[in-house]
């Protein structure tokens, strides 16, 4: 197991530096600089001021310095500051890491509450009406956007129940009912979208477990129903699950930028888009890494929890 | 010998594809779902096509005087805040939207098939560095890579066709892979190569037929996705430029902001964006459950 760990670790090497390459690469072709962006904002700069500040920021340097520098800021884990608000871009992940960990920690919970009971109980009464039923609404879930789905349900709460989302965002820590409204909403609308996935593989691994032998057997030795279903076979069909479980949260940490904006919240995936639009490039290609290697990092991990799920995987 | 090899595959390739062909209609008659997906995109292709006809008045004609009016009959999706009529915009939309679908998952999967048939026929280290690469692209978050993308080549509908194209080839290249490796191990292949077939003669002739199953039933399950990319694209300012109307641009620009005055205006092309992922989701359910061996039935 820990050779399988080393060698997957080192394999993950090339592969971030490919990202980073490539992440490096489109910031530097994009038209346009910080610096343009920031003279339309702040009107007439003159050429000589633009040089002085592009010498200041490095940006005049060639594009293997500028990428040998921000590699080594990186592994030094000093990304240095944003072009754009002068902030360092620690700081600026430490506001937004929490807000995106929380919502994503939320709409994983919401998303397999739902998913995974609905999944079982649609693949124990395969083609009964309560399987058409969770069948439709994991389908619904897969094609309703989710940013469809949030302006929906903005509306209709503003309408139906005259209420609306707190606007400013309050930490868990300083007003939890506060936070907990707020969050609430977009947790649903993204957790209703990971339920959907969610379910549909849990309730084709379980049918696929149902017929095995060793549930056969359980059946035969006279276990209960829920005996059967919830520990001999949920838990080897849980692999797959995980595997699914497992993309989501990565997704989940970079793809939120539509949910949060529509609620207000400054997480980690505005961060990056506003970046983007306004050529941030070192808080872009920070957040950009900082998602690249979670996911190969959760990857792993979900390499590993199938070891411990089926006891017969073993890593060499 | 050759002669024969010759002979023989054409007939091969196109009793292969009749059989697909009735096990997809056999599918589709057996389970309505997979009918109701088939109807839905003809409808959508349909309505495409002749939107022209299809479409009551202008998308583009603006009336000021009847701004934000209600659903009615002379307006049955209502209008917008310059007075444009909802239902012709979503009609229109779905030509934007079947469009990008349409080049997006062409452009992407191809590319992925290239790369997928070369990774699996030629393994060793051209596979490795390939792979490699996907793996880097993959670890980008799809939406964050599309936006770039977008930002480097120009916010517009052709530029984001690229972008989506750009993210769905990782995926495609990998499953290609895996199916190439697999029709690899066949005796037939072997045959083939110890008849000194040349190696495109075998990728073309004899592997590209029996992986085209996953390829088509990924592409399908893509098309759906590629219409939710554009629409978010589109909703985040960079996909389709106002004033085309394309279904996400409708939801983020007129939608969200007179979403309690003229809650039409996000309902309509919301549902439209909807109807379509789910149809193009449950077609590729459907050509899975008719063409993967492991869920046919009997």
């Amino acid at each position: 197991m820990q050779k399988y760990v080393a060698r997957r670790l080192l394999l993950a090497i090339p592969v971030l530096l490919l990202s980073s390459l490539i992440v490096f690469g489109l910031m530097r072709v994009m038209p346009g600089d910080a610096l343009t962006v920031l003279m339309g904002e702040s009107g007439n700069v003159g050429e000589r001021e633009l040089a002085k500040l592009r010498k200041d920021l490095g940006l005049d340097r060639p594009y293997y310095e500028q990428y040998g520098i921000w590699l080594w800021q990186m592994v030094s884990l000093n990304p240095g500051d944003s072009i754009f608000t002068n902030e360092p871009i620690a700081v600026s992940l430490k506001k937004a890491i929490p807000v995106t960990l929380e919502l994503a920690a939320l709409a994983m919970v919401i998303g397999l509450l739902v998913a995974v009971p609905i999944g079982v109980l649609s693949a124990t009464r395969q083609d009964t009406p309560p399987d058409y039923v969770g069948r439709v609404v994991a389908v619904s879930g897969l094609s309703l956007p989710d940013f469809w789905l949030a302006t929906l349900v903005i509306t209709f709460a503003a309408i139906w129940f005259h209420w609306i989302p707190p606007i400013g965002y309050v930490s868990l820590w300083d007003s939890p009912w506060r936070n907990l409204q707020q969050f609430l909403l977009p947790a649903a609308v993204l957790g209703f979208r990971l339920a959907a996935a969610t379910m549909r593989m849990t309730r084709s691994t379980v049918l696929e477990v149902l017929r095995e032998d060793y549930v056969r057997t359980a059946w035969a030795k006279g276990l209960g129903g829920r005996i059967v279903v919830y520990k001999h076979a949920l838990k080897n069909a849980l692999i797959p699950v995980v595997t699914i479980v497992g993309g989501q949260l990565g997704t989940l940490l970079a793809g939120t930028v539509i949910v949060e904006t529509i609620f207000a919240l400054p997480g980690m995936g505005r961060l990056t888009v506003e970046a983007i639009l306004f050529r941030d490039y070192p808080v872009v290609q920070t957040n950009v890494m900082l998602v690249a290697g979670t996911l190969v990092a959760l990857n792993l991990l979900v390499d590993m929890t199938y070891a411990w799920l089926d006891p017969r995987i073993r890593y060499r | 010998m050759a002669t024969v090899t010759e002979r023989v595959v054409p007939l091969e390739e196109s009793v292969e594809e009749i059989r697909r062909g009735r096990a997809l209609l056999a599918t589709l008659r057996r389970k309505p779902l997979g009918f109701l997906s088939a109807g839905l995109i003809v409808v959508l292709v349909l309505t495409a096509i002749f939107a022209d006809v299809l479409a009551p008045y202008d998308p583009l004609a603006t009336q000021p005087e009847i701004r934000l009016a209600a659903p009615s009959w002379a307006h049955p999706f209502g209008t917008d805040d310059i007075g444009r009529d909802v239902l012709s915009r979503v009609i229109y939309g779905a030509r934007i939207s079947l469009w990008v679908g349409l080049l997006a998952v062409g452009i992407g999967t191809l590319a992925g098939m290239i790369i997928g048939l070369i990774c699996g026929y030629c393994e060793g280290r051209v596979d490795l560095v390939f792979q490699r690469v996907m793996d880097a692209v993959q670890a980008i978050p799809g939406l964050v890579l599309a936006l770039a993308i977008v930002s480097v080549l120009r916010p517009n509908t052709t530029n984001a066709m690229l972008a989506i194209a750009m993210v769905i080839v990782p995926g495609n290249s990998r499953i290609v892979r895996g199916a190439v490796l697999s029709a690899k191990q066949n005796r037939y292949v072997e045959a083939a190569q110890a008849i000194g077939c040349r190696h495109p003669r075998i990728i073309l002739g004899h592997i590209l037929p029996n992986v085209t199953a996953p390829i088509l039933i990924i592409a399908s399950i893509w098309f759906g996705n590629a219409i939710l990319i554009e629409a978010s694209l589109s909703f985040l300012g960079v996909g389709t430029q106002p004033p085309d109307p394309s279904w996400g641009l409708m939801l983020s620009s007129t939608g969200r902001a007179f979403m309690e005055q003229a809650p039409w205006l996000a309902i309509f092309p919301g549902f439209a964006i909807s109807l379509a992922v789910l149809g193009f989701n449950l077609f590729g359910d459907t050509l899975r459950d008719a063409w993967d061996p492991k869920l046919r039935k009997g």
